[in-house]
């Protein structure tokens, strides 16, 4: 199976600081023009294609590595961890647990009362989550805004600093998935 | 494209509709009576017709027990998934069937499953669209629930078939609403909520328009919310104030009519009296009901809506939504003044009632007909999947494959190789959900993914999940060694037509079913009371110096008929329900003043 090239695919350059609206208006105009309903006999397969290409360009850490991997084939991961990371780590871990612990009692609990006993709990919790949402969207940016320097260094051919900071966004992803179920869960309570 | 019509289906759990595009409109057909709405009622009568429709409906009274309604609510779900009170509160026999489906069954020899009946109302719906064009319709657009999983898709699929006709999309209710919103405003760039409360479910779609394009960014639902459960939360409350107890089918089935009726009548009216004459032998009842009190019963029911409606919007907004332009109301229950005003009291928005609440669905399924059969021009939909989709790991965790809110068609790859040498197979376990564990999600089935005999590691297969724009789940392989493609069957239950060989084995468990769900109702009272008590002693503690004297007592009350009918022998699950329910009602204000308290 040859590799896939999302940027291909959109028409657009091999590039990590692609504009977000100019991914939507290549899949817009793509779609209009290729998608079965409209174009008769185009296959699915095609609009199947273009919705994954957008899926993974519109994420700064799938857009990543996805221009990694185009760059150097497979490549060994750098599994690497930052001591700033390790830290917000541990207080993540803690937040999401009180999160889990709140979410799993009102979930077991069938009346109003019960659930009106957590109330107070919850809105600590997700004050809680909410704060480390803060500190992980921040460290995030961070690297999204190196962006350019990455690119500029693989230009010459060094694409440590984005294997490094590939792992590190990854990281980062999965807190912020983790925070952002936790979150819509504690909605309910 | 074949220029041959489509019609356009809004498969209702309540109503049923059936529209066509007609020199570039979308219209409803009216069926020889000139009705639009054909209730989605099918009565097997016991002198060996069916009725279906109104006539049903007519029936009801008559043949209670053999009468299906809401029957949305059953397909395509296994047995296991429902709750004490979607088994109780129907009026007609829900039992498993051997291979884990849901049967309706009518005495000890005659069962229907679930597909079937919503056959009879496919085929009803057919007629009166062959009637009305004057010549044969073979193919279709059906509507489902956006938050419908794959196998309640495929199920509603299979029923369409079964009346002969092709399904050529299944089709999100709620995008339908949106598609029937924006047919006049093409060139208008917005982005709309569909608030979807129907007669037994609920959805809320995020859709941004422009030019032409209806692009669905977020979903999100719950397949058992929706008007019914308003009605059985009214019908309750009647029961308690009226002091009837053990009510026989045909007295529940009557006052849930008259609870409707109450709901409906206090939409516009302030009072409303129910009278139910003859209920009980010569007993007649009467109970005036504000439309205040009736809000009280529904407000925890429409609440549910609250988290559904943060979550698509939550999700919205990280896909890189603007604000919305409006949000768009449509199904029957949003008619009560109650949805509409605390929509607006939580989102700060103005609810937008242009869209007729029955008729907007089937306007927009018949618009997405008229797409696909060439006849609407310029107008695209796309549309996303409603539940994440994935495969279980070891662990037994769920390992997300296909992420919920991923525009359809979908599709992503898994390689897998043999764990140990010569391996003929692995068994995969095919996952539909939002759980972090396995077993908390809906498992679609299970498929066999076949290895080339070798060494450990040696056979690569690649496996591609597939969804379809109906939003259906299929599965290929593909041999890295050869390139060859096959499709992999899901293996599944609930979805199965059931096999009649096996109707012996159905009728040996409904022997035991009764005791079985009499133990089941007590264990879920004794279960809810054993975690009210305490909560009634913590909340009273903590604010009780913020209630009247005479609710403290009314409470203490409540509490103690309850403690005495857990204590005691004769383990009378009806009443300790009741006891329950009282108590549940008495704790209301105490509730609420926790939740306050929270905030502080």
């Amino acid at each position: 199976m040859g590799m896939t090239n999302c940027f291909a695919i959109l028409g657009l350059s091999e590039s990590l600081t692609l504009d977000p609206g100019d991914i939507e208006s290549s899949w817009q105009a793509a779609t209009r023009e290729e998608h079965p309903d409209s174009s008769p006999g185009t296959e699915e397969n095609r609009a199947a294609e273009l919705n994954q290409a957008r899926a993974t360009l519109s994420l700064p850490v799938e857009r990543l590595g996805h221009w990694l991997q185009l760059k150097l084939g497979e490549f060994e991961p750098n599994r690497s961890i930052d001591p700033e990371l390790m830290d917000l780590f541990a207080s993540i871990h803690s937040a999401l647990e009180s999160a889990d612990s709140v979410i799993s009692r009102h979930q077991k609990s069938t009346t109003a009362l019960t659930k009106a006993l957590l109330a107070k709990e919850a809105v600590n919790a997700q004050l809680a989550i909410q704060e480390q949402m803060a500190g992980i969207h921040s460290l995030k940016q961070s690297i999204i805004d190196s962006f350019p320097d990455l690119e500029k260094a693989g230009e010459s051919g060094d694409f440590e600093e984005a294997k490094r900071n590939l792992g590190q966004l990854k990281f980062l992803t999965k807190w912020e998935q983790q925070c952002q179920s936790r979150l819509l869960s504690l909605l309910e309570c | 494209m074949n220029e041959e019509l489509i019609i356009g289906i809004d498969l209702g759990t309540t109503n049923s509709l059936v529209g066509v595009v007609d020199s570039g409109f979308p219209i409803i057909l009216a069926d020889s009576d000139g009705e639009r709405l054909t209730p989605s009622v099918v009565t097997y009568r016991s002198e060996g017709s069916i009725a279906t429709g109104r006539e049903a409906v007519r029936l009801q009274q008559l043949e209670p027990e053999r009468t299906v309604s809401s029957v949305k609510r059953f397909i395509g779900r296994p047995y296991d998934h429902l709750s004490t009170e979607e088994i109780e509160s129907s009026d007609y026999t829900v039992q498993p069937t051997p291979s884990g489906g849901i049967n309706i069954a009518f005495g000890e020899d005659h069962s229907v499953s679930p597909i079937e009946v919503s056959s009879e109302i496919l085929n009803h719906l057919k007629q009166v669209a062959e009637t009305a064009l004057e010549h044969e319709v073979s193919r279709a657009v059906v509507t489902v629930p956006a938050y419908f999983s794959n196998s309640q898709r495929e199920a509603t699929k299979a029923a369409a078939e079964a009346v002969g006709l092709t399904v050529e999309r299944i089709l999100n209710e709620p995008t339908a609403a949106a598609l029937a919103y924006g047919l006049d405003k093409l060139d208008d760039e917005q982005t709309v909520a569909v608030y979807d409360l129907g007669g037994g479910t609920f959805d809320l779609s995020i859709l941004q328009m422009k030019e032409g394009l209806f692009e669905v960014i977020s979903t999100a639902g719950d397949t058992r919310l929706g008007g019914d459960d308003l009605d059985l939360a009214i019908a309750t409350a009647i029961q308690g104030r009226l002091g009837i107890e053990n009510l026989s089918t045909a007295e529940s089935s009557r006052l849930r009519a008259a609870a409707r009726e109450a709901k409906e009548a206090l939409s516009s009216a302030d009072t409303h009296t129910i009278r139910l004459p003859f209920f009980r032998d010569t007993e007649s009842y009467e109970l005036e009901l504000t439309q205040e009190e009736v809000e009280a019963l529904m407000q925890p029911v429409i609440d549910r809506t609250r988290s559904i409606c943060q979550r698509a919007f939550a999700e919205a907004k990280n896909k890189g939504a603007g604000s919305i332009d409006h949000l768009i109301l449509v199904g029957g229950s949003t008619r009560i003044p109650l949805v509409r005003r605390s929509i607006e009291e939580w989102f700060e928005i103005t609810p937008n009632l242009s869209q007729h609440p029955d008729e907007a669905v089937a306007l927009g399924a018949a618009i997405q007909a008229g797409i696909l059969c060439g006849r609407v021009r310029e107008v695209l939909l796309v549309d996303v999947t409603p539940l994440s989709l994935g495969i279980e790991t070891f662990g037994g965790l769920m390992n997300v494959i296909i992420p919920r809110n991923s525009t359809i068609p979908a599709r992503a790859g898994e390689l897998f190789t043999n764990a140990v040498a010569n391996q003929e197979s692995m068994a995969i376990r095919v996952l539909q959900g939002e759980r972090e564990m396995a077993r908390d999600n809906w498992l679609l089935g299970e498929i066999d993914v076949p290895f080339t005999p070798g060494p450990k590691g040696s056979a690569r297969v690649g496996v591609q999940f597939a969804i379809d724009q109906n939003g259906i789940l299929e599965v290929l392989s593909r041999n890295t060694a050869t390139g060859e493609d096959h499709v992999l069957e899901i293996r599944n239950s609930a979805v199965d037509v059931d096999d009649a060989s096996v109707e012996r084995m159905v009728s040996e468990s409904i022997d035991h079913a009764f005791d079985d769900m009499n133990e089941r109702i007590w264990t879920e009272a004794r279960m809810k009371s054993e975690e009210l008590l305490p909560a009634v002693d913590s909340a009273l503690e903590l604010v009780g110096d913020k209630l009247p004297d005479d609710e403290v007592d009314r409470i203490r009350e409540a509490a103690a008929k309850v403690k005495a009918l857990l204590e005691s022998d004769l383990k009378d699950a009806a009443a300790l329900k009741q006891a329950n329910h009282t108590l549940d009602e008495a704790t209301q204000t105490l509730a609420a003043l926790l939740v306050e308290a929270a905030f502080e």
